[in-house]
């Protein structure tokens, strides 16, 4: 191979391009949640416990929802092929105590309600078990399972969640994507989520 | 390495008096100043440039506190602005070397830059997404900069793109990496021809290879197998026939795309191995390996040294593997190494006089 550069762009053009290039990408993944905090539905979800209790992974915490076990029962509409990868569309709407719950769910888009709120799930395979039915429990994530806190602080909010003394505050998009607005512990906020 | 041995050759040239010590030096000299040469330097900088970029991705780790999170934010794009315009003023300078290390800095701080952001902002899942994003604008920086250095960032990114978990993802279907690592490899492959990174391409081909390794692991049949061995085979032959329309353009990239063909080939007959139970078939798959072996041996064993000697390994390998299966079970297992040991000098000599052969044709060619 010869080592003569036919055409080569000024360095410190492609420079220029390439730190613009990528800042906007970085830009771009910083705005498009905070529009989501602005602009996003509230809703509030309780937490669960989760299992084994010791998942605290470098500095996050997981966490999962009543939302995050579906019963099949409240899944509607059809159910794509054994084996195929889909997102189902889950309906929430809020209990007496203001906390949300999945009403119904469906593979399908889902036309929004008055005092409702679609959440989508990322994609999981679907397994029909060859008979076309779905098991009873189907187990989805919705992309807010997670939560980094400063080094060492994760331990009391794994207990809380544990405790089932653990709320999140999140805010939903119109596609139905949510992003973590705030932290409760019994109710308080602990850890409230700036948009930028 | 060919540094090395070009030293030893040329101080025993100096000695035997062909040519004079000088002259030795200075032809040391012109393969140093060569950019594609291997130097200490040049490998202490992009090692400098790897410590550099992981102070910054285990400051992410640490997820600092103590620093506001905007500010946190811009520091890293500060980085990766100082990391592409130290790189382009340094190349404008005509530093090529201290440029690379540069460069590489600034691709591997974008990832940073985005293993922050998820971390920073909570946003959990679509590693996928993530991993693409980073090669995507490492490829865009390679392409710019026209850098060998990013090149071989962006080739070793297209594996972590193919090994992210993808049930993490939005946007991921199935069949999406089955579509998607074959297109990175091409421009792993075409980033390397134009960067002049030879090197690099290397990893475009390993891609191919794991793409159809994983293209079995999702559809693990005998079907599957034959199917690799048969691309493999036209592959080759593609590459390797003198006849052949793309032999070409092949050759153009030297052994590689041979060898690569060759070992998919081979790789497919060893699944195949494993795929087939009964007596009538394996034997079957034993004679396509050895005449794969003869014909790969044959075909390119003049031009490509790593055609050959895959060729001669599969040889050994599936004699020794016949014999065990049909009178290993005979005459057990002393008389067993017994054999293998004639067999592996049989081959051995075949080799030696398969070598000595082929070097005598190179002199005969070029007296």
């Amino acid at each position: 191979m010869t080592r003569t550069r036919s055409f080569r762009l000024s360095p410190l053009v492609a420079a220029l391009i390439v730190a613009v290039l990528q800042t906007a990408v970085i830009g771009y993944m910083v705005e498009s949640r905070a529009s989501i905090l602005r602009n996003g539905a509230d809703i509030r979800l309780k937490t669960s416990p989760v299992d084994p209790r010791d998942l605290l992974r470098g500095d996050y915490v997981i966490l999962s929802y009543p939302i995050s076990t579906i019963p099949s029962s409240i899944v509607a509409g059809d159910i794509p092929e054994d084996g195929t990868r889909a997102r189902l569309s889950v309906r929430l709407k809020p209990d007496a105590d203001g906390l949300w719950n999945a009403t119904e769910a469906r593979f399908e888009d889902m036309a929004p309600e008055e005092g409702s709120v679609i959440l989508r799930t990322l994609p999981f395979i679907i397994n029909t078990y060859g008979a076309g039915v779905l098991a009873d429990t189907l187990f989805v994530q919705y992309g807010i399972e997670r939560y980094y806190v400063p080094e060492g602080e994760g331990r009391a909010l794994e207990n809380a969640r544990n405790a089932q003394e653990l709320d999140v505050e999140a805010r939903v998009s119109s596609d139905g994507t949510p992003q973590i607005a705030r932290l409760l512990l019994r109710g308080e906020p602990v850890y409230d989520e700036p948009l930028y | 390495m060919y540094r090395s041995w070009l030293e030893r050759d040329l101080k025993m040239w100096a000695a035997q008096g062909l040519i004079d010590a000088k002259t030795a030096t200075v032809l040391l000299n012109e393969y140093d100043s060569r950019p594609s040469a291997f130097s200490v330097g040049r490998v202490l900088l992009i090692i400098s440039a790897l410590l550099f970029a992981a102070a910054v991705l285990l400051l992410v780790a640490a997820n600092w506190e103590a620093i506001p999170r905007l500010v946190r934010l811009a520091g890293i794009i500060g980085v990766i602005w100082a990391a592409y315009f130290g790189g382009g003023a340094l190349l404008a300078r005509g530093a090529e070397r201290l440029a690379a290390a540069f460069l590489v800095l600034g691709a591997l701080s974008f990832g940073g830059a985005i293993a922050l952001v998820g971390q920073m902002y909570h946003l959990s899942g679509d590693a996928l997404q993530a991993a693409l994003v980073w090669f995507g604008g490492t490829v865009a920086a390679a392409v710019l900069f026209r850098s060998g250095a990013v090149t071989v960032v962006a080739g070793f990114l297209a594996f972590v793109v193919s090994g992210t978990d993808w049930t993490q993802s939005y946007a991921a279907d199935q069949m999406l990496l089955l579509w998607l690592m074959p297109l990175m490899a091409v421009i792993v492959i075409a980033l390397a021809r134009y960067t002049g990174a030879g090197r690099a391409r290397h990893l475009g081909y390993l891609l191919l290879v794991a793409w159809l390794a994983f293209i079995y692991s999702e559809y693990s049949t005998a079907t599957t197998a034959i199917a690799i061995v048969v691309f493999g085979a036209v592959a080759y032959l593609a590459a390797a026939l003198p006849q052949s329309p793309l032999h070409a353009i092949a050759r153009s990239a030297g052994s590689a795309p041979a060898f690569y063909a060759y070992l998919v080939l081979m790789l497919g007959l060893v699944v195949l191995h494993v795929e087939f139970d009964a007596v009538g078939e394996r034997l079957a798959v034993g004679i396509v390996t050895l005449g794969a072996a003869i014909a790969g041996i044959a075909l390119s064993g003049k031009e490509n040294g790593a055609v050959r000697y895959l060729g001669y390994v599969a040889f050994a390998a599936e004699t020794l593997y016949l014999a065990s299966e049909t009178i290993g079970s005979i005459i057990g297992t002393s008389g067993f190494f017994l054999v293998s040991g004639l067999v592996v000098a049989a081959i051995a000599w075949a080799v030696i006089a398969l070598e000595r052969r082929l070097a005598s044709n190179e002199d005969k060619v070029e007296a």
